[in-house]
């Protein structure tokens, strides 16, 4: 058996070489820094580097769960987000893809999703000039077109927060977000339509006994998907659209942004990492519990 | 209104037989959705090229009316020696990023994906596991520069986003479902070796997988701005992104470093047109990929529809 074993990788040697490099990449890049989770239960040391730091147990939990504040309220927002974005997404994203699909006007159709698209290779960083070329005090669109003077990046404004990175992040990622319903949609067999027609279905009742239905399994699995990544937030959406407002942390800040933050002021690393290594473990048992609801539902469409 | 309404009959006539008003309602509404989408990108083209005044008084608009200016973009152009060095890195990490990843990911998913061989079970794991559970920002900061001393290096813009577990997904997939397993066979009873049945029976093949993936990879290396922002700190290794975050610092610091002619200064009267030279960078940063995606539309859209069915 074992000399059958080394016969294989022998005879499959090239193979090994072609998956060489990725490999390496992976453990250097992916591997080798989880080891820097050890930080959780450390006390960082910059002189004396990560392993030299002494051992602090839980503290930095204790901590990160007695300072009730910043964590309760990242913690709360990451969620808050999560279920918002993913609401409203997945309800336009469906929307989006039915009405293009049913539209008749084919190549407008088609030029309407182009252009819907664009905004998702858009980085963030250059998202936060146009937001800001919307919301600023004094040359922003929205307080000289309705006369008035909103203060969206101070204090005053905090609560059009959730609204304004709603709204971006609809704007950001609806047209894209549709494009893997459409390629369902353009799956269903036409011959269903026509019995439909024949048999004097109006065009809603086909949307709601064909389309809809058809959808539901991609739904189901983007969503499931989709839990796996509750912890994890569009950085960029709200570290850079935001543009870092300490003022607006209360409804802006989350777990990712924090963890940037931290690591560009050189913040308290033991924290960090325990927030870190938080979010990792529960981003873990979401994605396995996750997957194990996908195998059941959808069997083709799981990870692993 | 006239004019598009008739302009819609003329299409349904042209197009379909029973269009009704369900169509233009339903059309009137995309559009709608379509306009909000484009508009804001519209608006940092039009800003770019606004008169700076014009902006300070009347804020950002759509209808600058005469008030067009090539001060912003002017006043950018002459950041001239940071601009092409940032440009070219962005270049340089996209073009080199997306094309050694595309080779040693589809190198992987193919070696993974023949029958036989025994390690491709553990490399499939090895591959997955990362996207369960990683050691986040912090820890990758600390190994980065810590352990492998790569502060201010390039190739912490490349290797991250070099390498990732769905892209490997993606083209393991297309290869098991698009690629019939006796043309591999047949080259390699024909006599070519493992490489070589690669490298010409399965990259070629792998086009239209490459394609999507190979754009998706690029849009990530162009847009990255969190790993410039963390680990780059000389002018020289600057990319558009990190110009960009960097925009107010950076265009003070250039212009007046630079050499801007009187002349120039004159016509901005004394002041730096920082709005309308803001927007004029953004559509420097983006333009590229808006002029590239439309030839690449066709190929994501497929890229998505494969990945999405694990094999």
């Amino acid at each position: 058996m074992q000399k059958g074993f080394f016969a294989n990788i022998w005879k499959h040697r090239a193979h090994v070489v072609m998956a060489l490099p990725a490999f390496l990449v992976l453990f250097f890049i992916m591997y080798v820094p989880m080891v820097g989770l050890v930080l959780a239960f450390k006390k960082y040391d910059y002189a004396a580097g990560l392993f030299a730091s002494p051992w602090v147990g839980l503290e930095n939990f204790k901590f990160l769960i007695a300072s009730k504040g910043e964590f309760y309220t990242m913690t709360k927002n990451t969620l808050m987000y999560y279920f918002i974005f993913t609401a409203v997404g997945t309800v336009l994203n469906v929307a989006i893809a039915i009405a293009i699909d049913q539209l008749a006007f084919k190549r407008m159709a088609k030029t309407m999703q182009t252009l819907m698209i664009i905004p998702v290779f858009i980085s963030y960083a250059a998202v936060q000039f146009i937001v800001f070329a919307f919301l600023d005090r004094n040359t922003g669109m929205i307080n000289n077109v309705f006369g008035t003077n909103y203060r969206f990046y101070a204090k005053a404004g905090i609560g059009y927060w959730p609204l304004i990175l709603t709204v971006v992040k609809v704007w950001k990622d609806t047209g894209y977000g549709s494009v893997l319903y459409m390629s369902v949609l353009s799956g269903i067999d036409t011959s269903l339509y026509e019995a439909a027609d024949i048999d004097g279905a109006n065009k809603f009742q086909q949307i709601r006994h064909i389309t809809i239905p058809s959808l539901i399994p991609m739904v189901t699995v983007m969503l499931l998907l989709s839990v796996g990544n509750v912890m994890h937030s569009d950085t960029g959406l709200f570290y850079q659209v935001t543009r870092n407002i300490g003022q607006l942390y209360d409804k802006t800040e989350v777990i990712d942004s924090y963890v940037l933050n931290s690591i560009l002021n050189s913040g308290n690393f033991g924290y960090t990492a325990a927030a870190s290594l938080f979010q990792s473990v529960v981003g873990l048992l979401l994605m396995l519990f996750a997957n194990w609801m996908v195998r059941k539902i959808e069997p083709e469409n799981a990870l692993f | 209104m006239q004019a598009t309404t008739k302009k819609a009959q003329k299409l349904i006539t042209r197009e379909h037989k029973r269009i009704g008003p369900g169509q233009i309602i339903l059309l009137f509404l995309v559009l709608l959705f379509t306009v909000f989408c484009f508009a804001p990108v519209l608006l940092v083209f039009i800003s770019a090229f606004t008169d700076e005044m014009y902006i300070v008084q009347h804020g950002f608009t759509f209808f600058p009316g005469t008030h067009w200016s090539m001060n912003g973009m002017n006043s950018v152009l002459r950041y001239g020696g940071q601009l092409a060095t940032s440009y070219a890195v962005t270049i340089g990490i996209t073009v080199i990023g997306t094309f050694v990843g595309l080779l040693i990911m589809s190198m992987y998913a193919y070696s993974i994906s023949r029958p036989g061989f025994r390690l491709a079970g553990f490399l499939s794991v090895f591959v997955l596991i990362p996207m369960l559970f990683n050691g986040g920002q912090l820890s990758g900061y600390i190994i980065f520069t810590s352990w492998y001393g790569l502060k201010d290096s390039l190739l912490l813009l490349i290797l991250p986003l070099c390498v990732t577990t769905m892209n490997v997904i993606i083209l393991r997939t297309y290869i098991a479902n698009s690629i019939p397993g006796e043309l591999m066979e047949a080259a390699t009873i024909d006599g070519a070796g493992d490489y070589r049945t690669f490298f010409q029976i399965t990259l070629p093949l792998l086009k239209p997988s490459l394609a999507a993936v190979g754009f998706m990879m690029a849009t990530a290396y162009w847009n990255d701005w969190q790993n410039a922002q963390l680990y780059i700190t000389s002018n020289n290794k600057k990319p558009l992104q990190l110009l960009l975050i960097n925009i107010q610092k950076s265009i003070e610091f250039l212009l007046n470093n630079n050499n801007v002619p009187a002349s120039v200064r004159a016509a901005m009267g004394g002041t730096i047109p920082q709005y309308s030279s803001t927007m004029a960078t953004v559509v420097i940063v983006i333009a590229p990929i808006m002029v590239v995606y439309p030839f690449f539309q066709k190929y994501f859209v497929k890229g998505l529809t494969v990945g999405s069915v694990k094999g």
